[in-house]
């Protein structure tokens, strides 16, 4: 999200950077049939369940769908400040 | 026996109808047996992009229907031996066509012609659910833009999922001044997209307008950049190995073989 504010915001990208890469996001969203609202819902839910054994540092937290050259990945970036847990967690 | 080449591009307007056209004569001109059929029902304007919307007596709805024969609806192009046309009804509806019958006028039409092409509609839908379902590749338009290579993408992944795996690119509309100063994806950008087989790349090209206008499709005219890039195409479809030219800005070909295939 960052790095996408960050290429918007760079006025010496040309054009043509900018719609590959506008380009790049819709199709992630257009293949899988995944919207931003679903992401948003899936990062809130991982860091939910990471939060049980992690401190995280919760406002930092991304997680993006990428496209590769055939495949797509979903790439977390989640900043990690402690563990919680020295013992398994009773469930 | 032939073969089946739906032409299709999701997005309308960036050049499916003058593909056709182009393409269909480039073969001709080769040599081979072409019937371009338009499947745009209701909104047919492959005849006039051919100038032959005069001639048209029959159409593939009157085929369908027992009203004629099929060799009764082929226009026959009288500049270029074995070119024909099959136009679409205008005054009936996509849905008053099935994919089986489209099917099966298809298989028809290539035990007789070396090349089918037909012309799909805009759109996703029936209309292009029927142009595609006798196909046995596909020959997909874009321009370098957003919006129709999203389309493309699109209309790509449902060509898959019919099984038509002979799936080429076909990018139209480039301006080789706007390539240069970064405001227009190059080739390579829409291929690292699209991921599919790129048979040719057509040049910004007002001839094409001047060519619609009389009915004359740019293939026959030889100062038209983009009826030399259709001529090219037709014999890659023919399996020759013809390079892709470089376009440079100020409309000459910057390379050596540019020029060669532009001679």
């Amino acid at each position: 999200m960052f790095k996408r504010l960050m290429q918007l915001l760079n006025r010496e990208q040309k054009s043509k950077s900018v719609a590959k890469s506008r380009l790049q996001l819709i199709l992630v969203q257009d293949r899988t049939g995944i919207d931003e609202e679903i992401m948003e819902s899936l990062q809130a839910e991982l860091t939910e369940v990471l939060s049980k054994y992690f401190i995280l540092e919760r406002e930092q937290v991304e997680v993006e769908l990428e496209r590769e050259q055939d495949s797509m990945a979903l790439v977390a970036s989640i900043p990690v400040l402690g563990t919680k847990v020295r013992h398994p967690i009773e469930v | 026996m032939g073969k089946v080449i739906v032409v299709t591009s999701g997005k309308g307007g960036v050049g499916k109808s003058t593909s056709t056209a182009n393409l269909g004569t480039a073969l001709a001109v080769l040599g081979k047996k072409v019937v371009v059929v338009d499947a745009d029902v209701g909104l047919r304007n492959l005849d006039v992009i051919m100038g032959l919307e005069s001639r048209v007596v029959y159409t593939s709805m009157d085929v369908l229907e027992g009203v004629c024969e099929l060799e009764q609806a082929l226009v026959k192009d009288r500049r270029t031996k074995d070119l024909y046309l099959l136009a679409a009804s205008q005054r009936n509806n996509k849905s008053d066509i099935q994919p089986e019958q489209m099917k099966k006028l298809c298989l028809e039409l290539k035990e007789t012609h070396d090349y089918v092409l037909v012309d799909s509609p805009a759109g996703i839908e029936q209309g292009f659910q029927n142009a595609a379902a006798g196909a046995d590749e596909a020959l997909i338009v874009t321009t370098p833009e957003v919006a129709a290579v999203r389309d493309a993408d699109r209309i790509i992944g449902l060509l898959q999922n019919m099984t038509i795996s002979n799936l080429h690119l076909v990018i139209n509309r480039l301006a080789p001044e706007m390539v240069k100063a970064g405001d227009m994806m190059e080739p390579t950008d829409v291929i690292d997209i699209l991921s599919i087989n790129l048979i040719g790349v057509i040049p910004e090209d007002k001839e094409i307008l001047i060519s619609t206008n009389r009915g004359m499709p740019s293939t026959y005219n030889h100062k038209s950049d983009a009826g030399h890039a259709y001529k090219r195409i037709a014999q890659r479809l023919e399996g020759k190995d013809v390079p892709i030219p470089e376009f440079k800005a100020g409309g000459l070909f910057g390379n050596w073989f540019g020029k060669l295939f532009n001679s």
